[in-house]
């Protein structure tokens, strides 16, 4: 395994288009299911990150850099020097320029997200999805997830009387 | 790269990802909806095993009751959600327990009855006159919700279902049919006029004189744990594996006692909030501290502090900044938190 920068450990992550990304190993750990890998031994040269292509990844790499609690010299962690208050607000700040993205690219990291397990990702990009699900019609909700009603009309009808409030 | 070009045309989510990340975190009024999406959605979301990731990842709601017309709304404070539930003309009804869910509400102080608001189920609870309503739990070991209720001498000669009442502590489980068991701990009759009790760490727990009464949901039986030591008043709450106390002395002084640091009762001091009062006299008009409650909550994962003044219910960060204020005539905070559920308790139809 690489190392670099006073002993921290680097990892390699390959995406399936043949990109390399070298990252410190704590910001990988940011997702659960790379932690776990590296975890049970199976991260020895480089990890690849099936369905995920270079351009997702490389955002998913960057939000994981942003979001890795930090050490200071002294190895304590930063919440402790920095006040914690301005840190998350900072945080939120640029939460909020990261997932000014297209849909398409949006899917693509929940995606990814889900994939990685990295919750703190995952409730970022699945907030507008679940805004937008719960603000709309059946039929908009079709159109923006590309779902298909494949029920019949008195079939439809039938389910929504079954929970008729929740329609009003 | 892969990507590189036109954007694709075709931009939904796979299925699983739609169902087991998004639909999942749906509010549950949402997801009814989104049955009616598609055959697939409907059988996904029916499930057990959806049904309870669902509610995991549901925020526990603090919930209020409000005026509305000649009807009492309890909803939550935020906003967005709408009332989980309305009662009309009913002037003595109280949210006593909430466990998973379930609701259970005391009118006159004698009538019970059991609702989930989510799924709008509803049943009378029969067997219970003249208890007084201590908590709700899930026994670990059967599943089956119980109600931990109080029998005192008071009220002993109105009650008659019982062949040989006793004063003291008793276990309903509720769709058993059967009449509530007497467990003694006749001590726990100063926990009648504790409102709403703690789950945390399977117990329920209750800060009464210097000390915190644990009532213990497996074993079903109390006992005692230490508290740190406070002036006047404490409340507690759970947050985020956390079990809190609060008191209020014109500042709010938060105290926690962390997972690790449970079973040796370590607790520490953790905030002390002092509450923005020209912000809120700014905000608001007459205020005064003397005439107001504060306490902290969980909110979402994060600990706040909620203020209650007239009609008004202010949220204050633990840096002591203003966060929202909201507003309804009549409004009066529970002391029960909602996580809402849309699992069909087969209890239900056998009450």
């Amino acid at each position: 395994m690489a190392t670099r920068e006073a002993g921290k450990k680097m990892i390699m992550l390959k995406s399936p288009d043949g990109m390399e990304f070298e990252v410190e190993e704590a910001v990988a750990m940011e997702s659960q299911t790379i932690r776990k890998m590296i975890e049970d031994d199976c991260a020895d040269t480089a990890i690849l990150i099936p369905n995920i292509n270079s351009k997702i990844l490389s955002r998913v790499i960057e939000y994981c850099n942003k979001h890795v609690p930090t050490t200071g010299a002294t190895g304590a962690a930063a919440s402790d020097t920095v006040a914690p208050a301005a840190l998350a607000e900072d945080l939120k700040i640029w939460d909020a320029e990261f997932i000014k993205v297209n849909r398409a690219t949006r899917f693509d990291l929940i995606q990814a997200a889900s994939y990685l397990n990295i919750k703190g990702l995952l409730d970022l990009t699945s907030q507008t999805t679940i805004d937008t699900i719960s603000d709309n019609s059946l039929e908009e909700i079709r159109s923006f997830l590309s779902t298909k009603n494949d029920y019949l009309p008195e079939e439809e009808q039938t389910i929504r009387r079954e929970n008729q409030w929740a329609f009003q | 790269m892969a990507t590189a070009g036109a954007p694709p045309l075709h931009c939904g989510i796979p299925e699983e990802v739609a169902i087991w990340e998004i639909l999942v975190r749906l509010a549950p009024k949402a997801l009814l909806r989104c049955r009616a999406v598609c055959r697939a959605w409907r059988r996904a979301t029916s499930t057990r095993d959806f049904l309870l990731a669902h509610h995991a990842h549901q925020p526990s709601l603090a919930l209020i009751y409000g005026e509305d017309g000649n009807s009492v709304l309890i909803m939550p404070f935020n906003h967005r959600a709408g009332p989980v539930a309305r009662l009309y003309s009913v002037d003595d009804a109280l949210f006593q327990a909430s466990c998973d869910g379930l609701l259970v509400i005391c009118v006159h102080g004698k009538h019970f009855s059991i609702r989930n608001p989510a799924t709008r189920q509803y049943a009378n609870l029969s067997l219970l006159h003249g208890f007084k309503l201590l908590g709700m739990y899930q026994h670990s070991h059967t599943g089956e919700y119980r109600l931990l209720l109080y029998l005192s001498v008071a009220v002993k000669w109105m009650y008659s279902a019982l062949p040989q009442v006793q004063e003291g502590s008793y276990v309903f489980t509720i769709g058993s049919g059967q009449p509530p068991r007497h467990i003694g701990c006749s001590d726990a009759e100063e926990l009648i006029c504790i409102p709403g009790s703690v789950c945390f760490h399977g117990g329920l727990h209750w800060y009464t004189n210097h000390v915190i009464k644990i009532f213990d949901t497996t074993a079903e039986s109390f006992r005692q744990m230490r508290s740190p030591f406070v002036r006047g008043h404490a409340r507690l709450f759970e947050v985020d594996s956390m079990l809190g106390m609060s008191t209020f002395n014109g500042d709010v002084d938060i105290w926690v006692v962390q997972e690790q640091d449970y079973k040796d009762e370590v607790w520490a001091l953790k905030y002390r909030v002092e509450l923005p009062v020209a912000e809120i006299r700014v905000q608001f008009g007459m205020f005064e501290i003397k005439y107001c409650r504060a306490r902290a909550e969980s909110c979402e994962g994060d600990v706040l502090v909620l203020l209650e003044f007239d009609d008004w219910l202010l949220q204050v960060d633990i840096n002591g900044r203003l966060v929202a204020g909201f507003h309804r005539r009549g409004l009066i905070r529970t002391q029960v938190r909602l996580k809402q559920t849309l699992l069909l308790h087969t209890f239900f139809p056998t009450l």
